[in-house]
């Protein structure tokens, strides 16, 4: 089976299926998105699904900020016929140590001047709002109302709804063995499914987006990392914001459905694509909610699972074009927040693609910026 | 009863249903023939000479409980379709009947359907452990069905229809119906963890013990594929579900 596109994207997750929705919207045609497994079956799938606008550098913040105003209206944007199960509960990032306290405020004077509703809470307060917490374990917390999460199958099903109602083509157990460049431009994807002609190909492979870029001889300076997750038995709603801790390394949120999503990260986790679970992570994950969270030991856990989080050295991600190769683009290394990126992803990188202005400036954010030795580091990632 | 209904009742079975020592020794013949009329292919099919030789051809055809071994050649060559093979010894709880079935489609073998009793009226679930239609049974295909033992003289036929209905609740953990997951395999979701992730259908504390199987077999029911071909979720740790307190030391997981 041979066919040609105008646009094949590799990977059906969030950021594949927003770029497909974006470009369809724009009358592009033929467009192919291509997945090896089922939608959301990779690091989309597997995230915690949490979305903030409390970052550290101004790039992120709008990122950010134009995302969770998409995500308020996505159910009705994108006429889906389910829910995305969006809950703005709030983000309450705890400071457990004087160097958080002050890295806070000063990102909030940030955020703020960007129309970011956060600020710095007492424990007290922190207290008032998760009132199941143990206050005496913080030294104060950012809070930001509009901070929240979502269901992430169904917001990627959402996408991917609206882009095939205008015409989007999605693959699914698909695997690209191979892209074709021919003269240093792209010429087709070959699958195991037959071979697709097409002179666009949009790298959105999650964890495997640097196997990808190698199938054109690019070398993207990006990693996959395990990240550790379990979610626990539904119970009556109890804690309305998603709990976080940079320096304690801890995320913890409660659903909509009432069961609590909690994980946490770990220096000495494999560098490659395994998606396995360890003991190691349940012991450590449930020792630091515990000390937090206390009330929270009284409920059963049922399952954890792991995802991979595509690592750039800044911790930031790669959009747009590779110069050497024309007709390749990147939309990777979202170093664990490609998720909650993926509206602005599907905007940006269609914008990209069309050779339009971007709606917010991400030529920082583009592959050059290694070579140039510009990055700009996030501070705040768990 | 029977002549004006066309079922008969415990007193006609009587006297075709072989007693209980012969029905715990494997599969038998039950041959629900009670008019009679000339007709005798179930005795020149026998190979084994476990029907009486009929001296009028309207004789009821008598079966030596003994001889016969249930190899099932009578079911098909039974033009009244009256013929049935009990097999009381196939599982601990569990007997399989041998139903001779001529409506198109055909069950799929792994594919549960609803057991009927001789008036038609929907019986149990069970299981299409076999389809057999080779041309000597010259289009009278036989379809084993397991069927809880206590039912074994009581299911007669099947409908394709499963026994559970769409308000059926397979979910129990996430209150998911065999509706919501019949829709979303009409919507193109082929595979049991698409299903999981988009319904939560097997997400909930039991991890898809009960639900799974039953997608499976909606989803082979639906795309003709085999049970035995279609992947089963991923399983993830834990087995059982277990308190944050206790993994982190100490308390006791009730």
């Amino acid at each position: 089976m041979n066919k040609s596109a105008s646009v094949v994207i590799i990977g059906g997750g969030i950021s594949g299926c927003a770029i497909a929705y974006n470009l369809a919207k724009k009358g592009v045609k033929d467009v192919i998105i291509i997945e090896k497994e089922y939608l959301s079956s990779g690091a989309t799938g597997r995230c915690g699904a949490g979305i903030r606008m409390q970052w550290g550098t101004e790039m992120n913040c709008r990122l950010a900020k134009y995302s969770v105003e998409f995500f308020e209206t996505a159910n009705e944007v994108l006429e889906y016929a389910g829910d995305v199960e969006f809950k703005q509960g709030g983000y309450l990032i705890i400071a457990a140590t004087e160097k958080e306290v002050a890295q806070f405020q000063k990102n909030i004077k940030l955020q703020n001047s960007l129309g970011i509703p956060s600020r710095y809470i007492t424990p007290q307060e922190a207290k008032e709002i998760v009132p199941h917490m143990d206050e005496t374990q913080i030294l104060g917390a950012a809070f930001n109302p509009k901070d929240g999460h979502l269901n992430p199958f169904h917001t990627t099903q959402a996408y991917a709804d609206a882009a095939v109602r205008l015409g989007v083509e999605i693959m699914k157990y698909t695997e690209v063995t191979g892209i074709k460049v021919e003269n240093g431009k792209i010429a087709g994807v070959q699958t195991d499914k037959g071979y697709i002609s097409t002179p666009v190909v949009v790298n959105a492979a999650g964890g495997h987006a640097q196997i990808i870029s190698e199938m054109v001889g690019v070398k993207l300076p990006l990693y996959s990392e395990r990240h550790q997750i379990l979610v626990t038995e539904a119970v009556e709603p109890m804690q309305g914001p998603m709990f976080m801790s940079f320096s304690q390394n801890i995320y913890c949120q409660q659903t909509p459905h009432g069961s609590f999503i909690m994980g946490r990260g770990d220096p000495t986790e494999p560098r490659d694509l395994r998606v396995t679970s360890s003991w190691e992570f349940l012991e450590e994950m449930a020792k630091t909610c515990i000390r937090f969270l206390p009330p929270l030991k009284d409920i059963r856990m049922v399952r954890q699972w792991a995802g991979l989080y595509n690592m750039s050295p800044d911790a930031q991600p790669i959009y747009g074009p590779v110069k050497d190769v024309e007709g390749f683009f990147l939309a990777c290394g979202y170093s664990g927040h490609g998720f909650m990126f993926g509206p602005v992803t599907g905007v940006v990188v269609s914008e990209s693609i069309l050779g339009e202005e971007h709606t917010i400036p991400v030529d920082a954010l583009s592959y050059d910026r290694f070579e140039k030795g510009e990055l700009i580091l996030e501070p705040s990632v768990v | 009863m029977l002549k004006s209904t066309g079922i008969p009742n415990e007193k006609d079975l009587e006297s075709v249903i072989p007693p209980k020592e012969r029905l715990a020794k494997g599969p038998v013949a039950i041959i629900e023939c009670f008019e009679k009329i000339p007709c005798n292919p179930c005795y020149t099919h026998c190979a084994r000479g476990a029907i009486k030789e009929f001296e009028d051809i309207n004789d009821r055809p008598q079966l030596n409980y003994d001889i016969c071994n249930g190899c099932s050649i009578c079911v098909s060559h039974c033009p009244g379709l009256a013929i049935f093979i009990v097999d009381e010894t196939y599982s601990d709880t569990e007997a399989l009947v041998k139903i001779p079935y001529e409506l198109l489609p055909l069950p799929v073998e792994g594919s549960f359907v609803t057991g009927m009793d001789r008036g038609g009226k929907p019986i149990c679930r069970a299981k299409v452990v076999k389809v057999q239609n080779p041309k000597f049974q010259d289009k009278t295909p036989i379809i084993s069905l397991a069927v809880p033992k206590e039912l074994s003289m009581v299911v007669r036929f099947l409908s394709l229809e499963d026994y559970y209905s769409d308000s059926t609740i397979i979910c129990r953990c996430e209150e998911v119906t065999l509706g919501e997951v019949r829709e979303l395999i009409r919507k193109g979701y082929k595979t049991v963890e698409e299903i999981k992730r988009i319904s939560r259908c097997g997400m909930g504390p039991c991890q898809g013990r009960t639900c799974q199987q039953l997608i499976m077999e909606e989803i082979a029911k639906a795309t003709g594929e085999r049970i035995e071909d279609i992947k089963v979720h991923n399983y993830r740790p834990p087995i059982l579900p277990i308190k944050l307190g206790r993994i982190n030391g100490g308390e006791k997981n009730e």
